[in-house]
């Protein structure tokens, strides 16, 4: 948490950027636009006249304390990638101040400075270069970085040899080891394998319990909420919230859930597969007093309330759901309807309801993907990929962060005994 | 919790050791000789090809068809003596004008002097140059030409030759950046300007009122000079020389201060 004794390494100070819209500039364009003073707007053949000036950022002022971890969220295009820029002088300010004190390192994509024809080796020293590093210094950390990596075998291969994950592993590793202040992290772990992503998440958190600074862009809310004490929150190149993790976490959640909530019409008309005898028409999520939720206690009931239209007569249809971890992808249970829930020919109109009486599941967001299929599971009628979301809270009576530590995607009920032994488990 | 000693606010970037962007620097040249001469057959020997070919072709054209003279050496090592510092502009020059947009991916990513990514350019040049000069002092021996004291003008020349050409491409490269219809422009006027430049004639054999303009020229004291010194082994035209190291400076002065002024917009509209 944030102690007065700390010094302030990041400093915004009403800091707005502003991008030019439109196709990049020729000298007819500035000969036009000298034409018409003063008129800050681009013509579009197809859109008419627009405003040419983006807002990127918007009057953000910012105090980041040295030793912080710090994640950075909001929708796409709501001005993270535009603050690491900004604070590693990759582009300047339209108005207001950056102040950053320390070295900084970017990690807006891994390996950007590497050149495919020359080998590992030489790269190392063409990045370690980029990142501030002089020969000797990269002399000295050169086995680390290649041990980090696990790039051994293949440092003298010239790097077009590699596959992305291994490109992006040595990138990662001589940026941790370029001994930086402060450490811009833009999304950029989704590449490589679990190993190793654990590996540098590890590092980066080393680095912040050594009292470096680390800004992390994620997507990834369970590593946000695993790296960072504190969030921030964009919102339209603006500041939305700022403030301990958990907190901020749970309010971005929350209204990422609503909106997902509003669009859930639209979500069940996308992504829409199958052959289309039978359709559902609506999905609901009911809570344990039988009300539409977004949001479900941990360990608590959950039933799922869903609406159909046969347009023909179909032979017993097989009804499915499946939950599935927003952040991975992973498939968390499934249920299926059998032959004898439904009736053995359905026509029309109808409903069906499936019940969970305990979801014992970690609080992390999870979507259903519901599927219609005939009796053998050959033929899909109907496959809703992206259906309503839902969020695990808390129980009331639980404490926010409380459980902070906890991983995975269920919550298996456990208990730890003792008992004292002297000769193994017999 | 370890104490960390930690550096004050600033506003501009964090200036690491020169010596960090001088590995910078060696790394980007070596990538980018990599890059020029990796799976090619003649490999480095198109540095020297490129002057010799040309060499060949202006002794045809001026000594055999319209009977220029070397005024007492042979005209194919005078025109050569020209060509080397000749392409090592016009090489340095062309590549360098896109450099930074070739270089896009780390001008957007990271943070490090942009100034690096056109001086790597020269220096890269620098080894062709070399390569031909190598050539050039096997061709003083065929035509049994000595060297005399006035040789050591011939690394003042160099100098002025590196200021210069490194001036002229921190301007094309940067102001590239924004307006692509440098690019070329910058063809265009390479062509002509072996022409105001006395790189395959002699500056003796001009007009006064034509002499006038071309000695403005800052190259022209440079490639004079790589001539008087080398060739001919005598002193300099110490009127001309001081024209194009006065321009020179302040083409390089004025070229720096410009780029210094546009890099940090680079990322943003590149």
């Amino acid at each position: 948490m944030q102690t007065s004794s700390k010094s302030v390494v990041i400093r915004l100070d009403g800091v707005s950027k502003r991008y030019r819209a439109g196709r990049s500039r020729t000298v007819v364009d500035l000969i036009a636009s000298k034409l018409r003073r003063g008129d800050d707007h681009v013509y579009s053949t197809s859109r008419g006249k627009v405003d040419a000036n983006v807002w990127a950022m918007k009057d953000v002022s910012l105090d980041v304390t040295e030793g912080a971890g710090l994640g950075v969220i909001g929708s796409n295009g709501a001005g993270k990638t535009t603050l690491l820029k900004l604070i590693s002088r990759v582009t300047w300010p339209s108005s207001g101040r950056v102040q950053v004190a320390g070295r900084v390192v970017s990690l807006i994509e891994l390996g950007a400075g590497f050149h495919p024809e020359l080998t590992g080796r030489e790269n190392v020293y063409l990045g370690g270069g980029l990142f501030g590093l002089s020969r000797r210094e990269i002399d000295r950390r050169f086995d680390e970085i290649v041990r980090f990596a696990e790039v051994e075998t293949l440092i003298d291969t010239p790097m077009k040899r590699y596959s992305s994950g291994l490109y992006a592993r040595l990138g990662f590793s001589v940026a941790i080891y370029s001994n930086p202040d402060i450490v811009l992290v833009d999304e950029v772990l989704a590449v490589g394998d679990a190993a190793f992503r654990r590996r540098a998440l590890e590092s980066l958190r080393r680095l912040i319990s050594e009292g470096k600074t680390v800004l992390f862009i994620s997507h990834d809310m369970w590593n946000v909420r695993r790296l960072c004490d504190r969030i921030l929150w964009l919102d339209g190149g603006r500041v939305r919230a700022y403030g301990p993790a958990a907190e901020i976490a749970e309010r971005y959640m929350s209204e990422v859930n609503l909106r997902a909530l509003a669009n859930q019409q639209n979500a069940l008309q996308s992504h829409r597969g199958g052959t289309g005898e039978i359709r559902l028409t609506d999905v609901e999520i009911l809570d344990g007093a039988g009300r539409p939720a977004d949001r479900i206690v941990e360990g608590g009931p959950l039933a799922v309330r869903a609406g159909y239209e046969a347009a023909e007569a179909v032979p017993a249809p097989l009804f499915q759901i499946a939950i599935v971890d927003v952040d991975t992808g992973i498939v968390v249970a499934t249920a299926v309807s059998s032959p004898t829930d439904v009736p053995a020919l359905v026509n029309g109109h109808g409903v069906v309801e499936c019940v969970f009486d305990a979801v014992p599941l970690r609080r992390r967001q999870f979507v259903l993907r519901l599927t219609i299929t005939d009796s053998h599971q050959l033929v899909s009628y109907d496959v809703v990929t992206a259906g309503p979301r839902f969020a695990v809270v808390a129980a009331p009576n639980t404490r926010p962060g409380d459980d902070e530590d906890d991983d995975g995607l269920v919550a298996l009920p456990y208990r730890f005994e003792h008992r004292v032994s002297s000769m193994g488990i017999r | 919790m370890i104490a960390v000693a930690t550096p004050a606010l600033s506003d501009r970037a964090e200036r690491v050791g020169a010596a960090a962007y001088w590995e910078l620097l060696v790394n980007l040249t070596k990538r980018e000789v990599r890059g020029r001469y990796s799976q090619s057959f003649f490999g480095f020997g198109w540095a020297i090809i490129q002057p010799l070919a040309t060499m060949a072709v202006f002794t045809f054209v001026f000594s055999r068809v319209g009977n220029m003279s070397g005024d007492g050496v042979p005209y194919s090592i005078f025109a050569y003596a020209g060509l080397v510092p000749w392409f090592f502009f016009l090489n340095s020059v062309n590549s360098g004008t896109m450099s930074l947009i070739t270089y896009r991916n780390i001008v957007t990513k990271t943070y490090f002097p942009r100034e690096i990514i056109p001086f790597a350019q020269v220096c890269s040049r620098l080894l062709d140059f070399f390569a031909a000069f190598a050539m050039f002092a096997g061709l003083m021996v065929y035509d049994q030409i000595g060297l005399t004291r006035w040789a050591w003008m011939a690394p003042v020349a160099f100098v002025l030759l590196i200021l210069f050409t490194t001036g002229v491409t921190l301007i094309t490269s940067s102001v590239n950046v924004f307006y692509r219809d440098v690019s070329p422009v910058v063809q265009i006027a390479l062509q002509l300007w072996l022409y105001v430049t006395p790189v395959v004639y002699p500056l003796s054999r001009l007009k006064p009122q034509w002499r006038f303009w071309i000695v403005l020229n800052p190259l022209t004291g440079i490639v004079e000079t790589f001539h008087s010194s080398l060739v001919y082994g005598r002193a300099p035209d110490w009127q001309v020389l001081g024209i194009s190291a006065a321009f020179t400076v302040v083409v390089f002065a004025g070229a720096f201060i410009l780029f210094k002024t546009l890099d940090r917009y680079f990322a943003d509209v590149i």
